[in-house]
């Protein structure tokens, strides 16, 4: 490729394709600016905010549009991807929210914490779009790298370097994995591109062995079975906003690129995802239950999700549901577990940092006496977790049973849902710590954020406003 | 009537007085019950106007609101569509009048936490008629998985010593079934593209009927859960022993007939050739049912715990009289959901009343009370002839009605049943005598008051509504003529389907076609 081709590439739409991707990028080299400059520091929420609201409006221009294509097809821009920007900027706007005056000793490294904030919403764009796998690599790294140091940003706490060991070693063993499978794929097809890909080429067994590969790596990155071990040491260890972050954001990138990616994989794989789909919720499910840290539980919680929504990506695999309903049943359901887990978990945050203690079943116990907002919001993102109609959750989980029996893959709908009854049988202990117990701790009002409350706010009004008029999200995903 | 006072005011109107309660200072207790009250009250009213200007001898869907809600993936429009109709009307009236009882009773009970109380209690009647009036499929599912949560709140806050096992309990044994019903959901919508129940009603009927057992089943199990038939029973008398008065009215009263009116609504009328396959297997159990509860009843030494059980064998007779799937089993059963809430509701509020001036519900640490408060005596006496159906009392009407439609449909089933007549009449009589008569045995209950002019005002309603029943029974069955007459034709139309589906397969196969066979 020449310089040439390359100018021939950098059209206007091609711009207009990026633009979320260039605004992110733009805030990262601005909030370095900051840095260095003396005096400026008040300036960095600035940056931080507009360069996110500047996404935000990109992203909102897209998901109103039509599609293009650019880069030698090798990145899209369609309403899907608009809205996949609009919940990543969501995802990145709640963690930091309500991580407000959550460090204490590391307050120094504000900025950089930002900007690594900045770089892997970044990268989450990148991977939204990304129909290459190259391309999407790139954005794959741009998110994690950030990540394995937003880990272990509270070097004095064991926890945290732990969790950043662990994600990172863990994390660059999966980057491995995918790179090796790319590099199967290209040889069985001749190309990186999603859409260049003949069906012939499919279906040969290296370019089936380099797409499993890669789904694996996806799998890792959405903490499906067998690769979720690393998710409650990593959630628990990391600061609280980063893994509101990481619960929601990674996640859903790596599901914008696991759609259009899984076409790849050949129709036998249905049953394989399936069976994968509902021994990841029971995992998910059974080791949510015996958890006495919130964050653990949430993260159990997050992989029994996970295997919820890959559900789709099975009855997508067989054929028997089209794409578009599959993406529009995982865009809708991670749209409400956005607010739905980022509120859980920005509220967890909220609570640690008041107290700098892990948040625990005892230490709610009686949270609706001390703090009334609060337990109401979790207690309606806890149903909402568990998909009780009137919420975002309830929706998100219809649309993904929906493809299921759609694809005739009834057996496996029943039981995936039926894992619902185990899941409420932890989110159920939630509500009744915080009402129905009396309190065991001395911490009086932890109410006394004004960020956090008005988050805890917000989130619960996008909870419910996807619960009961969900024709806003729904018509619009085409 | 006036446009303004339709379905959807009557659904919302709870939930509007929810948030007029979570507006009130928490101190002011009082402003929060009386709030509670209006609302209730307003809400009946509306109820029961909007149930007296109804047709009976229609079987279309009255005061019908409908208005566009979301679309679902596949262009399938999901309507919020409320209707009144012959088998919802009883259950909106039983519904609109109990409301303000029930906040009424908390009045001596609930004194700690009393907003948040009143919040789920309104938030519960939205959930409740909103159930009963959805003629839209996923708009009913909406309601009936949403008005766990109240109840659920009430269970674990104001309950007993075991309420947060029993509201656990409730709450998972319930949704069980409902997820089960869900995936039934998602398939119907998909097969037939609409949600539109009376629509599916008649698609539903169409379908052949291995699929429509499938569907019957998926549908019946969250029902039979709910109303609770006989094996899937047990969180019901945990649930009633640990909630609060009100709580139990409740759900007694209302939320166990959700169950029942989901059978007749859904299983019966949506899948009439299924449930003439499954009617003797259903019948059978709401015998079962009648029985054992009798038996689980006899044995209990807690009062509570005995109403509790009684409802599990009073239910059974509903079961029963809607399986017959005849019109005199029908009609009972729809008038036997009313008198179970009726009499087993007045039961609890009594028990309840006991147990605030005594503090335990052992029925050994009573007796004697008749000649300490012969007030209450009166009422209890009342309540429970109700529920052993004295003639002349609202239950004699449902359970001869039951009776006679099974003995029409099935005998031994129907000998079976009436023995359950005797043992109801046996352990709730002996609850009497233990409670009421005899010396006083403990000091404590010497100086017991009797009722109060609030506590009885909120029982007269009640009690006049059994004795209306009970004399003038066509009241409340004539408006049902039109819907049960045409869900009776649905199932004559589905009966001779499966004949001749039948004659079809016992006729030999023609002659020549054998021949051929062989000779190949």
């Amino acid at each position: 490729m020449n310089a040439e081709m390359i100018r021939q590439m950098l059209t206007p739409e091609a711009f207009a394709a990026t633009a979320p991707f260039i605004a992110l990028c733009a805030g990262i080299l601005l909030m370095l600016l900051v840095e260095i400059l003396p005096g400026t520091s008040s300036l960095r929420p600035l940056v931080f905010l507009g360069s996110l609201a500047a996404a935000l409006g990109f992203g909102w221009t897209q998901s109103q549009g039509g599609e293009t294509r650019v880069f030698a097809e090798t990145y899209i821009a369609n309403s899907i991807t608009g809205w996949w920007t609009i919940l990543f900027v969501a995802a990145t706007l709640v963690a930091w929210l309500f991580g407000r005056r959550y460090y204490k000793d590391e307050s120094v490294f504000e900025g950089e914490h930002d900007v690594l904030l900045l770089s892997s919403a970044a990268g989450m764009v990148l991977m939204a779009g990304a129909r290459d796998l190259l391309v999407f690599f790139v954005g794959l790294e741009l998110l994690s790298v950030p990540l394995y140091t937003l880990s272990g940003f509270r070097r004095s706490r064991r926890e945290s370097v732990e969790s950043a060991l662990k994600y990172f070693v863990l994390g660059a063993f999966a980057a491995a994995i995918f790179l090796f499978g790319s590099a199967l794929v290209y040889a069985g097809t001749g190309t990186l591109t999603l859409s260049k890909m003949g069906a012939g080429a499919l279906l040969q067994p290296i370019t089936i062995a380099g797409a499993v590969l890669v789904a694996a790596s996806l799998f890792f990155k959405v903490s499906v079975f067998p690769f979720h071990l690393w998710v409650p040491d990593v959630y628990q260890g990391a600061p609280s906003p980063v893994t509101t972050f990481m619960a929601t954001g990674t996640k859903a990138a790596a599901f914008a690129f696991l759609l259009p990616m899984s076409l790849l994989l050949p129709k036998d794989a249905t049953m394989v995802l399936a069976l994968i789909a509902v021994v990841t919720m029971a995992i998910g499910n059974l080791g949510a239950l015996v958890q006495t840290d919130i964050k653990r539980l949430l993260a159990y919680s997050g992989i029994a999700h996970a295997g919820t929504m890959l559900l789709a990506i099975a009855a997508q695999v067989s054929g028997g549901a089209s794409a578009s309903e599959a993406t529009r049943a995982i865009v809708y359901y991670m749209a409400a577990y956005v607010f739905t887990a980022g509120g859980a978990f920005g509220l967890v945050t909220a609570m640690e940092g008041r107290t700098g203690r892990a948040v625990t079943i005892d230490s709610i116990k009686g949270l609706a006496q001390r703090s009334p907002l609060w337990a109401a919001t979790f207690a309606l993102f806890a149903l909402s977790l568990g998909g009780i109609p009137a919420t975002g959750g309830f929706l998100g989980k219809y649309l993904v049973f929906s493809t299921a029996v759609e694809a005739d893959m009834i057996g496996w709908a029943i039981a995936g849902i039926l894992m619902s009854v185990v899941a409420l049988g932890y989110y159920l202990r939630l509500i009744v710590a915080m009402y129905m117990q009396e309190s065991t701790s001395v911490e009086t009002n932890l109410e006394s954020r004004p960020w956090a409350n008005a988050m805890a706010v917000a989130c619960a009004a996008g909870v419910i406003i996807l619960g009961v008029l969900p024709n806003l999200l729904l018509e619009r995903l085409g | 009537m006036d446009s303004f006072l339709n379905l959807t005011t009557l659904v919302l109107l709870p939930l509007v007085g929810a948030v007029l309660v979570a507006l009130t200072p928490s101190n002011s207790t009082q402003l929060q019950r009386l709030v509670a009250l209006a609302t209730t009250v307003a809400t009946g009213v509306l109820g029961v106007l909007l149930c007296l200007d109804f047709d009976g001898s229609s079987a279309k869907a009255q005061h019908l609101v409908q208005t566009p809600w979301f679309t679902l993936p596949g262009g399938v429009p999901v309507h919020w569509r409320l209707g009144l109709d012959g088998l919802s009307l009883l259950m909106v009236g039983l519904t609109s009048v109990l409301g303000p009882i029930v906040v009424l009773s908390t009045w001596g009970h609930i004194d700690k936490r009393v907003k948040e109380f009143m919040v789920w209690l309104l938030v519960m009647q939205t959930g409740m008629l909103g159930v009963f009036l959805s003629l839209d499929l996923v708009l009913f599912y909406f309601f009936w998985e949403t008005s766990l949560v109240p109840l659920y709140f009430i269970l674990g806050i104001w309950g007993g010593e075991r309420r947060l096992y029993a509201t656990i309990k409730f709450f998972l044994y319930t949704l069980f079934g409902s997820l089960v019903m869900l995936i039934a959901v998602i398939w119907l919508i998909q097969q037939s593209q609409s949600t539109d129940i009376a629509y599916l009603v008649n698609y539903g009927g169409k379908l052949p009927v291995d699929q429509q057992l499938w569907l019957f089943g998926a549908f019946a199990l969250a029902f039979a859960i709910k109303v609770p038939l006989m094996p899937f029973h047990t969180w019901l008398p945990d649930a009633h022993t640990e909630a609060p008065t009100s709580g139990s009215v409740i759900l007694a009263g209302v939320l166990l007939k959700m169950g029942t009116y989901g059978l007749l609504r859904f299983c019966i009328a949506m899948f009439p050739g299924a449930a003439l396959v499954a009617s003797p297997w259903m019948m059978a159990l709401g015998a079962l049912g009648i029985v054992y509860g009798a038996f689980l009843a006899m044995a209990q030494t807690d009062i509570k715990r005995l109403v509790a059980c009684s409802s599990v064998s009073h239910l059974g007779y509903v079961v029963l009289g809607l399986f017959a799937l005849n019109e005199a089993g029908l009609r009972g059963g729809v008038l036997q959901m009313v008198n179970h809430g009726l009499s087993t509701g007045l039961l609890f509020l009594l028990v309840g009343m006991i147990y605030e001036r005594r503090h335990t519900r052992a029925l050994d640490q009573y007796g004697g009370i008749a000649t300490v408060m012969p007030l209450y005596a009166v009422f209890f006496v009342f309540a429970v002839l109700s529920s052993v159906a004295l003639p002349g009392l609202n239950g004699f009407v449902g359970e001869y009605l039951i009776l006679l439609g099974t003995f029409q449909a099935s005998p031994t089933i129907a000998v079976v049943a009436v023995s359950g007549v005797v043992f109801g009449a046996v352990y709730l009589l002996m609850a009497t005598r233990k409670m009421l008569f005899g010396p006083v045995t403990h000091a404590a209950n010497k100086t017991l008051p009797d009722l109060g002019a609030r506590e009885v005002g909120l029982m007269l309603p009640v009690v006049a509504l059994c004795v209306w029943i009970g004399v003038a029974p066509n009241m409340f069955l004539d408006p049902m003529k039109g819907s049960l007459a045409d869900l009776d034709r649905r199932l004559v139309s589905a009966r001779s389907e499966a004949r001749s589906v039948q004659l079809e397969l016992d006729r030999p196969a023609p002659a020549g076609l054998v021949a051929q066979e062989e000779a190949r």
